[in-house]
């Protein structure tokens, strides 16, 4: 029982820094990121694909990266072990780069469709990240393909439960997510991404370039989102690229984000947590579910009709999510009222 | 060999995008449960195989009405209740999202279900094997090639000689006039729905003569479909045929002739030639290649 609340403890706060950076994206700035899972793709290959191969350089090592990585492993997780300091220092280094190479991947990717509509937009990004994904899944020399590469352990230092160590480290990272959107979503920034949501023509009519704004909300969003990856794969001490599906990384996201209610970052909260919720309790008793509607095929296939199947419960009787979004009352507006 | 196989993967790419182009001119949603539509098709080929003992060509009219009908009931009970609420186009993009994640599922429940009941592969096949042979050159080349021109054909005959089609290319111009003129659009889209499904049906039950098949080759092909539709300017028919063949084709001989110079591995890596030319295109010409050359060719006469 621990055990299941520690993951969902765990998965909540993931899944909810992927979705407060959807929310950015979509529910602020109306980018319909089809292609959500790239960045979280990147921010997991960032720790396994650039900083394993940064100290693969600094200690010499020799041979592919799946060889090389599994060796680093080895001495880096002796030296985490006597050095907690070093760990932690790796740590950040990973949070951090993740965060910068995000930012770039989520221009570069927006950059083709940027100053198209969202139909377009929509369409480009899902293309590039299935493509990403698939170059990934099968180039062993990039990111291990399917074989997958180490990660070293940043917590070897500490004999305990390292699952809860995580979960602390994903639930303090989603809450410094959480106040820099609330912060950002109240911004003169956050306000004109708004605009752009309810009327494009508008923002454009007062000077603005869309293609600049699009841009930056991508960034940021971007950024944010492969700080969840980097965690992940942090979590998990190897990088596979074949966990980052379309699903799992783009049709969660947006499911939780319509379920709790696009455009505010409560209700991205309460989304997550109940599908986070559902998903675990769904892997703990799918023998049973097998069992007792004794069906011929595996729980994951289930799965899928039935989040595709409440997405559309979701668009058809709660368009606006579970809470809706109130509108923005500045300070000044609030002190002049009252 | 080599230009038989092109030819054959074209032609399936250009029926998967004119049905993609069809909804879009008429719903205006780009409909991305195509993919998986077509490999929902692959599917039913396979169970009438397995289980019926029908031969995949034998089977095409009855995977036609099929997903036709299925195509229909997408429309019904999903697409035509949300239109009716003012749901934007995002909203829709999302309902085919999750129209291709049910069928996903729905594609991995029958392919487990039938490796249970048949004990026979089906989470990954090919009907190579099933196919004939004239002349050396291999029946799935004439097939398809058949189906194509049989459908151009049949489609301009709908569109330019029938009252009907002359309803539905007023509503793909102008929707807005054509309702206003008495044209019953949502019978026009009605048809379209089941028209676009029934070919991806087709093209889904010809694809594992040329490639295998598992239950997620839908989510990959999609790349090929958008990316045919949106160089053909994804709101022109004559466009998406004409992207479907450049794309079909630049992707099976661009990644051949890379593969010569850098190795076999190339070929796994296929889906980036599409996504290089959906993005050049869209840095070009977003209006499509007809339209894109149309001007073009103005720009020298004036």
């Amino acid at each position: 029982m621990d055990q299941i609340l520690l993951n969902i403890a765990f998965w909540f706060g993931i899944y909810a820094i992927v979705s407060i950076s959807l929310n950015i994206e979509y529910g602020l700035a109306g980018i319909p990121n089809f292609g959500k899972a790239l960045a979280v793709l990147f921010g997991a290959f960032t720790v396994g694909g650039i900083v394993n191969r940064f100290f693969i350089a600094i200690y010499g090592i020799q041979g592919e990266i799946i060889d090389s990585s599994a060796e680093l492993k080895t001495i880096l997780n002796q030296r985490i072990a006597e050095d907690p300091a070093f760990g932690i220092f790796l740590l950040l280094l990973c949070l951090s780069l993740s965060a910068i190479v995000g930012a770039v991947v989520g221009a570069l990717a927006i950059l083709p469709s940027a100053r198209l509509s969202r139909d377009y937009l929509a369409i480009t990004l899902l293309a590039i990240s299935e493509v990403s994904f698939m170059v990934f899944n099968y180039n062993t020399s990039l990111g291990g393909g399917y074989y997958g590469i180490s990660v070293p352990d940043v917590f070897a230092f500490y004999g305990g439960n390292r699952q809860l160590l995580f979960t602390i480290l994903s639930l303090s990272v989603l809450a410094l997510v959480y106040i820099i959107a609330e912060r950002l979503s109240n911004s003169p920034f956050g306000r004109l991404l708004r605009a752009m949501r309810e009327d494009e023509e508008v923002v454009k009519a007062f000077g603005r370039n869309l293609m600049v704004l699009r841009i930056k909300a991508s960034a940021i969003a971007s950024s944010i989102a492969a700080i969840s990856g980097a965690l992940f794969s942090l979590f998990t001490a190897n990088f596979i690229a074949s966990n980052f599906t379309r699903v799992e990384w783009t049709f969660y996201p947006f499911l939780i984000l319509l379920l709790g209610g696009a455009g505010n970052n409560k209700g991205v909260l309460l989304g997550t947590l109940v599908l986070v919720t559902t998903k675990q309790l769904l892997m703990v008793y799918k023998h049973e579910i097998v069992e007792l509607l004794m069906i011929p095929f595996e729980t994951v296939w289930l799965e899928y009709i039935a989040f595709g199947f409440l997405m559309l419960l979701v668009l058809f009787y709660k368009p606006e999510g579970l809470i809706k979004e109130k509108p923005v009352i500045i300070k000044r507006v609030r002190d002049e009222k009252g | 060999m080599l230009l038989e196989g092109t030819l054959v993967y074209s032609n399936l790419i250009a029926l998967l995008s004119l049905g993609l182009t069809l909804t879009y001119i008429t719903t205006s949603v780009p409909n991305f449960a195509h993919g998986s539509l077509a490999v929902f098709g692959s599917y039913l080929a396979l169970i009438f195989l397995y289980l019926f003992n029908i031969h995949p060509y034998i089977a095409l009219p009855m995977v036609f009405l099929i997903c036709g009908l299925v195509g229909v009931l997408c429309y019904l009970l999903i697409l035509r209740p949300l239109i009716k609420r003012g749901a934007s186009v995002v909203i829709l993009m999302i309902a085919t999202l999750a129209l291709d994640l049910m069928l996903l599922g729905f594609i991995g429940a029958i392919s487990d279900a039938i490796e249970k009941t048949t004990s026979k592969s089906a989470k990954k096949f090919i009907f190579t094997i099933y196919d004939f042979e004239i002349f050396g050159i291999s029946g799935i080349f004439f097939v398809s090639t058949a189906i194509m021109l049989a459908t151009l054909f049949l489609l301009w005959l709908l569109l330019f000689k029938t009252k009907f089609g002359i309803a539905l290319r007023a509503s793909m111009e102008n929707p807005n006039l054509a309702e206003v003129m008495g044209v019953d659009v949502e019978k026009t889209r009605l048809f379209s729905w089941f028209l676009s499904s029934a070919l991806a049906g087709l093209a889904g039950t010809l694809l594992p003569f040329k490639q295998e098949i598992v239950p997620l080759t839908g989510g990959l092909i999609i790349v090929s479909i958008f990316s045919a539709s949106i160089v053909g300017g994804l709101a022109s028919v004559l466009g998406a045929i004409f992207g479907g063949y450049l794309i079909g084709i630049s992707e099976s001989l661009v990644t051949y002739w890379l593969s010569m110079f850098i190795g076999p591995e190339v070929l796994l890596y296929s889906k980036v030639i599409p996504l290089t030319a959906l993005i050049i295109a869209l840095l070009l010409m977003p209006q499509g290649i007809v339209e894109g050359l149309r001007k073009w060719i103005k720009s020298f006469s004036t």
